[in-house]
């Protein structure tokens, strides 16, 4: 039992007792070991590494661009109307007088901004959700995922532009809408892996200890899904990127005036040929973030999956 | 089959569908609800001139079952009872009939959907079959990161690139059959030239949706048939004197693509939403665009047909599913 603990406990520092000194050193020095362990699985794949790369420069982008600009997203120059990229407006401008660049660095930041809080909301609803469900069993289970296939059948995309539509132009509005409607597939994938973790020795040694359901939940089998939803995490940017570009796209997404690579790629559509600037920029700036994230994603399941043979034989 | 297999296979069949009946009618109702509360009808009139007052408004909105004066619950009945004696879907704030719009958007719609679906389904299960036969080899990764980049594309770009590339084929290789606007041409006359006319306006979109889609099933058809192109029962069927290709066809993917077959039905809300993008961009009339144009005109009863629209779609796409997988796994046969 205690050898069982102390592998759960350098998976996830998911330990629910008083941690004596001695020991307490000794598991953040192997959860050192641990990590650099993953870190350099993770290194050798050269496509993660530069997904990594990619994303991080669309970060530091999004948050420093503006400094290289006089221009705002919402300042208008009448004086250059549908200018392609220059010297002055770097993208070029929109029909009313719009920097391209500073709509793309706005843009990009409020995407992203959406992107990664939704995803780590839904990933925690889906994490809660989904154990519970596998845990908890019976008819709660049985309940959970009646309605997560009820969720996953519905064309939940007709509801989201629906609510969405009335309630934003915010993208406060718009993060709460896409995590309502966006947890189900991933609270399933949670639950089938939950429910082979929930007949493990070390949830049996728990419950015999008297921890409760709940507890057991959140210390014990949350954390050792880790792997699984760290990789999640990643996806659900990507996924989150796509529905808020498709929603913005069609106008029920972010509103004008506010920004985002989805109203940008909307305003440019229709001047593909006559201005394709409007349409280029903000298209590369999404594929970039979305494959970057999803070769992040490929990455990390490699790295952090004992049986990958991808990150272990040094095949890449 | 024997008589007692096709029996059972019936019962389940029909079993199945019941039950996706019912999320029809389950999810209809609910965005009916969903519908009435977040649209609001009266501010169409707002903008008119001379201003109207709140009763006149209200009382314009009356015949058409949308006086927000009557209580929800009642509007709610009304509208039901009306779709289920007569099929009557409503009318529009401005008085159009739904029934009206949805007849012909309707089946645009779905010929783009289900025909794209296919060829996604063929496709990427074609795929996902060669690569895994070659893991490793050069094809499996060339098409491997073909399909990650254009998998995480949005539909907007991709659709758009497609547009991009068509009319400089049309421009610089004298293509003039790549139609990149309208589900048809207005003016062609006869049953042949109809036909070919639309099947030409058909290639674009369905080829952007067939790109969207494609990918899932590669992947996944891929993996699955590694986890069993290296099983017992293959080697055995070998053994017996088929070549490798026949025992992976016969043997390894017919269990492999039970998996797949179920995830069609899933899948089916995805390409819906890609068809609204795609819709927009081509220009069709289609329910694609047809929804975008009833939410922001505040139609309730428009919104309720498409939601319908769509799990109609995905009910029968899950019902094709559930056949296939009876052919495919014996299990339910038996069982």
């Amino acid at each position: 039992m205690t050898a069982d603990m102390t592998a759960d406990a350098s998976y996830g520092a998911a330990s629910d007792r008083t941690p004596q000194p001695s020991r307490s050193v000794r598991t953040a020095g192997r959860q050192h070991d641990v990590a650099r362990f993953y870190v350099r699985r993770f290194v050798r794949n050269r496509l993660a590494v530069a997904g990594a790369v990619i994303f991080l420069l669309l970060v530091v982008f999004s948050a420093t661009g503006d400094a290289f600009t006089s221009y705002a997203y919402s300042d208008t120059d009448f004086a250059a109307l549908t200018q392609p990229p220059s010297a002055v407006h770097w993208f070029g401008t929109n029909q009313g007088g719009n920097d391209i660049y500073a709509s793309a660095v706005h843009g990009l930041r409020r995407s992203l901004t959406i992107a990664v809080s939704v995803s780590v909301l839904t990933l925690a609803v889906a994490a809660v959700v989904g154990s519970s469900a596998a845990y908890f069993g019976g008819r709660a289970e049985k309940a959970t995922l009646a309605v997560i296939h009820f969720l996953l059948v519905v064309p939940s995309f007709l509801i989201l532009a629906l609510v969405s539509n009335r309630l934003a132009g915010d993208w406060r509005v718009l993060i709460v809408v896409l995590t309502v409607f966006g947890w189900m597939s991933t609270a399933r994938i949670i639950w089938s892996v939950s429910t082979s973790l929930r007949e493990r020795d070390f949830v049996a040694a728990a419950e015999f200890m008297g921890v409760s359901p709940l507890r057991i939940v959140v210390r014990h089998i949350i954390p050792n899904l880790g792997s699984l939803l760290i990789v999640n995490l990643t996806l659900g940017v990507v996924t989150t990127v796509l529905s808020e570009t498709a929603l913005s796209f069609i106008g029920f997404g972010v509103q004008t005036p506010d920004v985002s690579l989805g109203t940008m790629l909307a305003d440019g559509a229709s001047t593909i040929t006559s201005a394709p600037w409007l349409f280029a920029f903000p298209a590369g700036l999404v594929v970039l973030l979305t494959v970057s994230m999803a070769l992040i994603g490929d990455g990390l399941r490699d790295a952090l999956d004992p049986l990958s043979s991808t990150g272990a034989g040094g095949r890449r | 089959m024997p008589g007692g297999e096709v029996r059972l296979v019936v019962r389940h069949v029909t079993r199945k569908a019941t039950g996706w009946l019912l999320m029809i009618v389950v999810a209809t109702n609910v965005t009916y609800l969903l519908a009435s509360f977040f649209l609001d009808p009266r501010s169409n009139f707002k903008d008119l001139r001379p201003v109207r007052s709140e009763a006149q408004i209200d009382r314009a909105l009356a015949p058409y079952n949308l006086d927000p004066r009557v209580p929800l619950v009642d509007r709610w009945w009304d509208w039901l009872t009306s779709v289920v004696l007569h099929f009557d879907w409503g009318r529009s704030p401005t008085g159009v009939s739904v029934n009206g719009e949805i007849g012909y958007r309707s089946l645009v719609s779905a010929e783009l959907v289900v025909l794209s679906l296919v060829f996604s389904v063929l496709a990427g299960v074609a795929l996902g079959v060669y690569t895994a036969s070659r893991q490793y080899g050069w094809s499996d990764r060339v098409s491997q990161a073909v399909s990650v980049v254009v998998f995480n594309v949005p539909t907007s770009v991709a659709a758009l690139a497609v547009v991009f590339v068509a009319i400089w084929l049309n421009q610089h290789a004298g293509l003039h059959f790549l139609y990149v606007a309208g589900e048809n041409a207005p003016g062609v006359q006869g049953l042949l030239p109809t036909v070919g006319d639309r099947l030409l306006h058909l290639i674009l979109p369905t080829l952007t949706l067939t790109l969207m889609g494609y990918v899932g099933y590669h992947l996944t058809q891929r993996s699955l048939l590694l986890d069993t192109i290296n099983a017992d029962f293959v080697r055995t069927a070998q053994a017996t004197g088929l070549t490798r290709s026949q025992a992976i066809r016969r043997h390894a993917l017919r269990t492999a693509l039970i998996p797949t077959a179920t995830s069609v039905a899933f899948s089916v809300p995805a390409v819906f939403t890609g068809a609204i993008v795609t819709e927009t961009i081509f220009g069709w009339s289609g329910m694609g665009s047809y929804f975008i144009q009833t939410i922001s005109k505040n139609d309730v009863h428009g919104t309720v047909a498409t939601a319908a629209f769509a799990a109609a779609l995905t009910a029968i796409g899950a019902i094709l599913a559930d056949v296939a997988t009876v052919f495919l796994d014996p299990r339910v046969r038996v069982s």
